[in-house]
């Protein structure tokens, strides 16, 4: 997901543009010389400023490169990738999954129930994250009810119950 | 003052308060001691559970888990060579050279015996600068508030070991994201688009979840999985930690003097207080030469630095309700909940629960070294888990501890939100410390702000006239400039290129 300067400064003028923008819309406060429009005003152009600075590569040198920190003794710790099948395009995509799971707790939660859509949450990740079934499938089991006891149960967060409710 | 002192005894001898330190002990050594869950997301996951528990409960809990997270981010940085937590990066590498030469046990050592030190150090610091920071405090008007938040959020920018624009840029975005809702000067739904769900705000902690949290099982996504750690016997860790003590006793206070001030500095915290002072013990060393093949003098002096100043970010939070750093933005959140509203009187009007805090820092630090060793003796089993089994719980209490925030699935949308948000900004150079700084700060430096110029009739004259207002403003400006310095410095005199970075 590195993206070249320019394209991330651009996006920050255009965003401090639209906010400095939206704040100047704003109503003021009857009365007042400053309201709530002077804040997003502020931040607005000063971060289209940084936006504009940022693509010039002014203050690109302060950056340190990431360093890959080699181990010694044969442990390679910068080994390649496994799974060299997977090395396509989609396989930067992985990353989204965390977010789109955390989207799907939220539209299944209700529907499905805590537990069911948790195990579905940690088997996704725990295999995502190469994990066999011998450990993902256990872990889906059982970790959904030691959370739902931590939280649920003792903590009394309202989790749910959704198609197969809890035994407590 | 015996009175009180009595008091905060009778306030943290309760088994509530004792089960639950010891709890968010062990959760703290063990999160800090797994790569890549930082000390700071070992805290923001903890707030969930702080909701259920009495006030000095909940500020126990997070006190000692983000003391023992950080002494603990030393266990994989001297066996792995991979820092727990960001705060020990500035020495793993000499730690793991100890390692190396057989000296595993006192490197660990010296990370234990010198984080108690450095913690405690750091305590009574927060012990002697706040009464009398308080007196000064009652006297600040919204003119000195601006300009101390605005002073905590350009070092939370300095802090970030990148560059300055664009840690200014993260700074920027965490301050929009304030905008966000009806607490504003005017009470008129700002930036919500007709969402209902955006009229309160953005909440800072599901943010800081989705930052630090949900952005790291992304990433674990794509890294390849941290090697196992090779089990080992361990000899005894304590011994010779007493000779050092003596040995490097000058480096040790030195250490603990600059993580106190810079944990003080609001922004600043413990990561900048590990390399400043690495840095430094390098640049005072009898044997610099040393320094990268295993020497315990940087260790000593960084390992009391960054605990140090731990305890001592909690000054300017509970002083001006101004995060000392990243950890401590979580505990004004926490603090808030519970009516411990940070502001100088709390130091009058809630004396006890303040010796009830202190006491509780002694007590972690004391209580690190024995449950810190046998952290180092377990370090190598819990290692052994595998990330695949980790991450899924980690997402899991994400859900629903962002959930258990508000009671709403919102909650949960924010924290895959900023993990997306937290993800990209990293991989391009952005530091989400700074902009998680301004999310917290942001309704304070606006009302600060807006209040300053309805008093000042819109005039900027005021904003230097007072006293106080004017040395703040001059350091405000000052951490703006450094950067633009530190440039000019090296194009004058790119020989020393070096030694600038380190500062």
């Amino acid at each position: 997901m590195r993206l070249p300067d320019s394209v991330t400064g651009s996006f920050l003028v255009v965003l401090g543009a639209a906010s400095a923008y939206g704040g100047w819309l704003l109503p003021p406060v009857p009365g007042q010389p400053v309201g709530p429009n002077v804040f997003p005003l502020v931040i607005g152009i000063g971060l289209a400023l940084c936006g504009l600075a940022i693509v010039f590569g002014i203050g690109h040198t302060f950056e340190e490169e990431e360093e890959l920190i080699p181990l010694e003794d044969g442990l390679a710790a910068v080994a390649p990738p496994p799974q060299g099948k997977l090395q396509g395009k989609l396989y930067g995509l992985r990353a989204l999954l965390p977010p789109a799971l955390l989207l799907f707790y939220v539209v299944a939660a209700d529907r499905l129930g805590f537990i069911i859509t948790a195990a579905i949450i940690v088997y996704v990740t725990s295999t995502a994250l190469g994990a066999k079934w011998k450990l993902a499938l256990p872990l889906a089991a059982l970790s959904p009810f030691a959370i739902h006891l931590i939280f649920g149960k003792l903590l009394r967060v309202p989790l749910p119950a959704g198609l197969l409710p809890t035994p407590w | 003052m015996l009175k009180t002192l009595l008091e905060a005894f009778a306030l943290i001898s309760t088994w509530e308060v004792v089960i639950a330190m010891f709890a968010a002990s062990v959760y703290g050594l063990v999160i800090g001691s797994l790569p890549g869950l930082s000390a700071t997301m070992a805290t923001a996951l903890l707030v969930p559970v702080t909701f259920y528990l009495s006030p000095i409960a909940a500020i126990a809990t997070i006190v000692a888990a983000s003391s023992m997270a950080i002494f603990s981010g030393d266990i994989p940085g001297a066996l792995l060579r991979i820092p727990g937590t960001p705060a020990s990066a500035a020495y793993a590498d000499e730690a793991y050279a100890m390692t190396r030469k057989g000296q595993a046990e006192l490197a660990l050592g010296a990370g234990v015996w010198f984080s108690a030190v450095g913690g405690i150090a750091g305590v009574l610091s927060l012990m002697i600068l706040a009464p009398p920071l308080a007196e000064v405090a009652l006297s600040f008007s919204t003119f000195e508030y601006f300009w101390l938040a605005l002073l905590g959020l350009m070092c939370a920018t300095l802090v970030a070991r990148s560059s300055p624009v664009k840690a200014i840029a993260g700074m920027f975005l965490g301050l929009l994201v304030s905008c966000i809702g009806i607490e504003n000067p005017g009470g008129v739904p700002r930036f919500t688009f007709g969402i209902t769900d955006l009229f309160g705000g953005i909440e800072p902690i599901p943010a800081l979840v989705g930052v630090f949290a949900v952005a790291q099982v992304m990433r674990a996504m794509l890294t390849p999985e941290p090697p196992p750690l090779p089990r080992r016997k361990f000899g005894s860790i304590m011994a010779g930690q007493w000779m050092l003590t003596k040995k490097y006793h000058w480096q040790m206070t030195r250490g603990n003097i600059v993580g106190i001030i810079i944990g003080v500095l609001p922004g600043a915290g413990a990561d900048m207080a590990a390399w400043v002072s690495y840095a430094m013990s390098k640049r005072f060393s009898k044997e610099p030469e040393k320094f990268g093949t295993g020497h315990v003098e940087g260790l000593v002096e960084a390992g009391a630095s960054n605990n140090a100043s731990i305890a001592s970010g909690w000054v300017p939070s509970l002083l001006f309700g101004i995060p000392g750093d990243t950890i401590a933005a979580i505990a004004i959140g926490v603090l808030y909940m519970k009516g411990l509203n940070p502001g100088p009187t709390l130091f009058t009007e809630k004396a006890s629960s303040m010796y009830a805090i202190y006491l509780m820092f002694i007590i972690a630090n004391i209580l690190m070294i024995p449950l810190g060793i046998a952290m180092i003796r377990v370090a190598a089993y819990i290692l052994l888990a595998p990330r695949s089994a980790i991450m899924p719980i980690i997402m899991l209490c994400c859900a629903v501890g962002s959930f258990a925030i508000g009671n709403n699935m919102f909650g949960v949308v924010t924290v895959a939100a900023f993990g997306v948000i937290g993800y990209v900004m990293e991989a391009n150079g952005y530091p989400v410390a700074a902009m998680v700084l301004g999310i917290v700060m942001g309704t304070m430096v606006e009302q600060a702000f807006v209040t300053s110029l309805i008093k000042s009739d819109g005039s900027i004259l005021p904003f230097f006239e007072r006293p106080g207002a004017a040395i703040l403003a001059a350091m405000a400006i000052g951490a703006l400039l450094w950067p633009v310095m530190v440039w000019v410095w090296r194009k004058v005199k790119p020989a020393q290129a070096a030694v600038a970075t380190g500062g």
